[in-house]
């Protein structure tokens, strides 16, 4: 009897340890395949861009997609691609361990990207590559406007930051009003929250700029309009964030500090926006990544060649050239400020959520 | 001091949150060293009561007078009278983005005035008072339930008050930590503080308080010294409440 069950343990054993390896196998080929689609596909292409110099660069893109080579990698990654679906679709529910089932079913989601990808790319190839890749990617058209996009990116960032600020302070000053318990101070606050947050911000800068600049008779620049109506704009987004951060500081903290004999705003200054500041890092860097977007509406100022933002330069470039490259070229530098700036604020929440910051009496 | 010769005293107190009558006419004085001790069921309205006298709830009716001020005038200067109550509250409330000793001097800089180092100096003081200056620098999360709780009482002792409150101070914390928060108390007592102490820690009303309160639905039902509440309740809702919580296994 105890002979035939460890005989059979053994048997067992060498079964799953067959199962455990096809589950590493599917992750091995999924890994493969999506590398064949996206790495192949990318080697060659960046392999012709280099190769010669006597075409424009565009051209070299679509001669490297329509390389032999290229439908042979895009074929064959999503051949193993389909392999590793199948086998970790089969497979994930007989995995004796965790750690093989992660594997077979990592495997088969990676297996069914390949698949995808590569189909695209075949179906894309089989297109028109070559009208898509001159009006995209004819980055030949772009040389001589890099001092421009520095330019243009230099405003963006200026609008953006300057109109944050002065959004920041317009902001708390709101939320405060916001929180009045008296109507006749909250009224106006939300009328103007609601007011700004209700009406597309071109709406606001072209009433500005065409209406209230004229009828008060104001002598300023495009530029100089364009970060007020920002941070008048931003105020309000900026007053609804702080308004929910200092209402998720615990009742007790006022408490405390009007039991001490603090009056109502230096219980508010020192001891409950501090910790409401440190609550809305987040959301108020959310919104910053939103006004670096939103500063391309300028455009409906009239605005000097050097106070232009990153899209009306692009979309200066576009006019001249009637190639949209330059959006392209616009959208790479957006991207360049806007990950960073989105990798830090996802790595400030975690460390808020894990407790680094303290919470009173918990 | 009141005309009464007391320190604090409330007259026909009543308090309602919406169409819920909290406080149903509470008179009740509280002489200059004494310890009023407030017990009673829960939602009898004790913590309601301890806040209507520093106007932390404003009394919907009636009056409470402080130091022979009508503080429920509209036009004394709560702030002002806030500097001579202290409050402890159950959920220590201290401020977490603060060291223990800058929970401590933040109102004595900017409510009393003083000067940093004349603030740093007297926080010092309280907190070896409650045997804690060797966590002047650690912030509230770095501390034990006790502890922060033996700090928000050296914070409301820095402002110098004539009468203290607390609010349950001991409900929060695990048993092992409730002593050390009782002996400051204690201590402060023997000191000849005058407090008003809602809790549920019958052998600390009856060890260190001077008078017992029993509350229920919003009235005071009876008041004596603590032996004759203890030992021989008149009321039956009193037994009811007394057997319940002295002896809360059978």
């Amino acid at each position: 009897m105890a002979r035939t069950s460890v005989r059979e343990m053994r048997v067992l054993a060498a079964e799953e340890r067959g199962l455990v390896a096809l589950g590493r196998a599917t992750l091995s080929a999924g890994a493969a395949s999506v590398a064949l689609v996206l790495g192949g596909t990318l080697g060659v292409v960046v392999a012709h861009v280099l190769a010669t110099r006597r075409t424009d660069v565009y051209e070299r893109i679509v001669a490297g997609l329509r390389a032999d080579t290229t439908a042979l990698l895009l074929v064959a990654g999503a051949a193993l691609g389909a392999t590793a679906l199948v086998t970790g679709w089969w497979g994930y529910r007989r995995m004796p361990t965790k750690g093989s089932r992660e594997a077979a079913i990592s495997g088969a989601l990676l297996g069914l990207q390949a698949v995808v990808y590569g189909g695209l790319l075949l179906a894309f190839r089989a297109g028109n590559p070559e009208r898509f890749a001159f009006h995209f990617l004819n980055f030949d058209v772009l040389r001589g406007s890099f001092g421009q996009f520095l330019t243009g990116a230099k405003n963006t960032m200026l609008l953006a930051t300057l109109g944050e600020a002065g959004g920041i302070a317009i902001g708390l000053m709101l939320s405060l009003l916001a929180l009045s318990r008296r109507m006749v101070v909250r009224a106006p606050a939300r009328a103007y929250i609601n007011f700004f947050r209700g009406t597309p911000l071109i709406w606001q800068l072209s009433i500005f700029w065409f209406g209230i600049r004229i009828g008060l008779n104001l002598t300023i620049t495009g530029f100089q309009a364009a970060v007020l109506v920002f941070a008048m704009n931003t105020g309000a987004y900026a007053a609804e964030v702080f308004r929910a951060g200092i209402q998720s500081i615990e009742r007790g903290q006022l408490e405390a500090a009007r039991g001490l004999g603090m009056s109502y705003f230096q219980a508010m200054w020192y001891a409950i926006i501090p910790q409401a500041v440190r609550r809305v890092i987040p959301p108020l860097m959310n919104e910053f990544v939103i006004l670096i977007k939103d500063t391309a509406l300028i455009l409906v100022l009239g605005l000097t060649q050097s106070e232009l933002d990153l899209y009306n330069v692009a979309s200066q470039g576009y006019s001249a050239s009637f190639n949209a490259t330059f959006f392209v070229a616009a959208a790479l530098g957006y991207l360049a400020v806007t990950l960073p700036l989105i990798r830090a604020v996802n790595v400030l929440e975690r460390r808020l959520r894990s407790g680094l910051v303290g919470v009173a009496g918990a | 001091m009141n005309r009464d010769g007391s320190l604090v005293r409330l007259e026909d107190v009543h308090k309602w949150f919406g169409r819920n009558h909290v406080l149903r006419g509470i008179t009740l004085s509280v002489a200059p060293g004494e310890v009023l001790v407030v017990i009673g069921p829960s939602g009898s309205g004790k913590s309601t009561l301890l806040r209507c006298i520093n106007l932390l709830e404003e009394p919907t009716r009636g009056r409470v007078w402080f130091e022979g001020r009508d503080i429920t005038d509209v036009r004394t200067d709560l702030n002002e009278v806030r500097t001579h109550i202290g409050i402890v509250f159950q959920a220590f409330n201290l401020f977490p983005h603060k060291t223990a000793l800058e929970n401590i001097t933040l109102a004595l800089t900017k409510v009393l005035k003083m000067r940093p180092e004349e603030a740093r100096e007297r926080a010092m003081e309280e907190l070896r008072h409650v045997g804690l200056e060797h966590k002047a620098d650690s912030y509230p999360g770095q501390l034990s339930g006790g502890q922060q709780q033996r700090v928000a009482i050296a914070r409301a002792l820095a402002m110098r008050p004539k009468l203290m409150l607390f609010d349950e101070v001991t409900s929060a914390l695990d048993p092992e930590l409730i002593g050390e928060v009782l002996e400051v108390m204690r201590r402060l007592a023997e000191e000849g503080m005058t407090m008003i102490v809602v809790t549920h820690e019958m052998g600390f009303a009856r060890e260190v308080g001077t008078r017992v309160v029993f509350l229920d639905e919003g009235v005071i039902l009876e008041e004596g010294r603590p032996e004759e509440i203890f030992s021989r309740p008149r009321h039956e809702r009193t037994r009811q409440f007394l057997s319940r919580v002295l002896e809360p296994l059978h």
